[in-house]
């Protein structure tokens, strides 16, 4: 997940997540266990990533190999009911729909979808593909999105985990640009998804 | 405020004095009288040529947008309702392009680029209606606001840019293929009020329909904040009028104006509904995914109000409520789901949208039921793997 955040009533853009260069970055070796998001919730990367320095909301984080427009690995672990899945763009105006505690399984993609059309005026977002598939040995749902952002005529792709734990939402996100960059890390989020435990 | 209230009322005396004196309905003719409309202008200064060129720029990069709605009976439907609003000489000097956006607005640039964006198919109930905004953007185009007021533009968008309700969804511009749509002052909005007024007045539509719009998006813009905050904002009375006299004043002028003139105009059989027909659950789906509960629930109120709670309405309604998930909501989601089920011609996923409705308010075996309908009725159904996982928990 990354934003560009807006001001007021302008466009005018302020980068808050931008490229990896940015101070605050820190290298996650491969082969370790983590935590991350702040949160109970550890996985193992198979390769090394960048960890950033900004985080998308108070409970989660993000990865990167090239670059967090180019791809981007972000974990949510366990917002709470009554918080948004990521900090709030424009809440006077533009509010993030919030978790529930009483979600279904079915609800999760449809909140990262409401999140996103809000939020980035992803007006094109798509779930390709649900399907049931267990998060760290709980119920869970897997799924597929496609996107873009405001602006925007490229094609992004996006893969996330997730589950519903004790009222708190946990969920793990991969996208990147369909064309190219999408494939080439796909197989590296993959195996830190699989390895999530909490 | 005073000043805008002397401007508002200077604005109607004036229409309606013209009004007064031509009374009979040669009369109408004459005081609903248009200029002479001339076709092909060409830019003509130097800075005209640069508005031109950018407005051709993008033109093509709107031809190549994925959020362009392509679909043929759609388009002719919205030329159709332009040609009867403004005729169809003038009709002819215009490209329509509609724009999958979920947000009310519509704007045209100084080379006959018109854009229309879904949100505000989606609020309109009957072609007058329509007409009544395209008339509005025409107006600008004819009068050649955006190229006399190119200087001021890139700030906003037309309608948006003016209408206090969508400062709320300002951030839907950034949906927009192209990011500079033409921002006009106040006086010139009031001219294109105006000429799209006359428009409508001397076409098969009702001249009622232009106030009709601007009522409306104000009671949106009130349920949305009374959805979000809890409690009526009652800015269109009183103190906000002083710093924003937008929908108001405009209600109110188009209102006077409709009332100054005697329109006896046969009744026209409407097709705003058969040609929305196809994608207004479309439409209604993008639209409740903003998080908007109020503003969702007023503009489904709005059509129901025009063609009765129809099975679209019903099922978009179930949607809404099953969204926000309050415990009152499931119930009133399932019981929206239902009535669609029982008018005969329910999408399928109104099973599924009633299943997980009960099964969220802890009625288990019923909300098992109907999600085992639904995978009976869609057994290929994209998420029927997710679905089976909570039939057999
Ligand atoms: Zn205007």
């Amino acid at each position: 997940m990354s934003i560009t955040y807006r001001t007021g009533l302008s466009a005018l853009a302020v980068f808050a997540l931008a490229a990896p260069a940015m101070a605050g970055n820190t290298l996650i070796p491969p082969g370790l266990r983590v935590a991350v998001a702040k949160s109970a919730m550890t996985v193992v990367p198979s390769i090394e990533w960048n960890k950033l320095g900004a985080r998308p909301g108070r409970n989660s984080e993000s990865w990167t190999q090239d670059g967090d427009d180019l791809n981007d690995l972000t974990f949510y672990g366990g917002i709470e009911a009554g918080r948004p899945l990521f900090r709030e763009v424009d809440k006077k105006n533009q509010p993030l729909p919030k978790v529930s505690a009483t979600m279904l399984i079915t609800d999760i993609p449809v909140l990262l979808e409401n999140s996103y059309r809000v939020a980035l005026g992803a007006a094109s977002f798509k779930v390709d593909l649900v399907e049931p598939l267990p998060f760290a040995g709980n119920k869970g749902v897997r799924f597929t999105y496609s996107f873009s952002k405001q602006n925007e005529t490229l094609q992004r792709r996006g893969e996330a985990r997730g589950a519903v734990i004790a009222g708190k939402l946990y969920l793990i996100t991969y996208e990147a640009p369909g064309l190219y960059y999408y494939d080439r890390s796909a197989a590296a989020f993959r195996a830190v998804a699989e390895s999530v435990r909490l | 405020m005073r000043t805008h209230v002397a401007a508002l009322l200077l604005g109607a005396t004036v229409f309606a004095s013209g009004a007064a004196g031509m009374a009979t309905g040669a009369g109408d003719t004459g005081r609903l009288a248009l200029p002479t409309y001339s076709q092909a202008y060409t830019p003509t200064t130097v800075d005209e040529r640069g508005v031109w060129m950018e407005a051709d720029e993008d033109e093509r990069r709107l031809r190549e947008s994925p959020s362009v709605i392509r679909d043929p009976a759609l388009n002719a439907y919205v030329r159709g309702v332009l040609c009867r609003t403004v005729g169809d000489d003038r009709c002819r000097s215009v490209r329509i392009y509609i724009e999958r956006v979920p947000a009310f607005n519509a704007s045209m640039a100084p080379n006959g680029t018109m854009i229309v964006w879904s949100g505000l198919l989606l609020r309109v109930r009957n072609e007058a209606e329509l007409g009544a905004i395209l008339g509005h953007e025409f107006g600008h185009f004819e009068l050649r606001h955006s190229v006399l007021g190119f200087r001021n533009r890139r700030s906003g968008t037309d309608l948006m840019a003016w209408a206090s309700i969508l400062i709320r969804n300002s951030g839907d511009i950034q949906y927009a293929a192209i990011g500079q749509i033409y921002a006009f002052d106040r006086a010139q909005e009031r001219e294109a009020d105006m000429i799209g007024f006359r428009y409508l007045a001397r076409s098969c539509y009702p001249g009622s329909a232009a106030a009709d719009v601007w009522d409306h998006i104000m009671g949106e813009s009130d349920a949305t904040a009374l959805g979000r905050r809890g409690r009526a904002q009652h800015k269109y009375v009183a103190g906000f009028f002083a710093s924003h006299p937008t929908e108001l004043a405009r209600a109110t002028y188009l209102r006077a104006a409709s009332l100054g003139i005697a329109e006896a105009k046969s009744v026209v059989v409407d097709t705003h509904q058969a040609a929305m027909a196809a994608w207004l659950p479309i439409f209604l789906n993008d639209q409740i995914k903003l998080n908007d509960f109020g503003g969702s629930e007023y503009i489904l109120a709005n059509l129901a109000a025009g063609s009765g709670w129809t099975t679209p309405l019903l099922y978009a309604r179930g949607e809404l409520y099953r969204e926000r998930g309050n415990p009152r909501d499931l119930v009133s989601a399932a019981q929206f789901y239902q009535e669609a089920i029982g008018r005969g011609d329910a999408p399928v996923e109104a099973y599924r949208g009633l299943g997980l409705a009960l099964l969220r308010n802890q009625q288990a075996a019923e909300g098992q039921a109907a999600l085992a309908t639904y995978l009976r009725l869609k057994p290929a159904a994209p998420d029927a793997a997710l679905i089976a996982t909570l039939v057999s928990q």
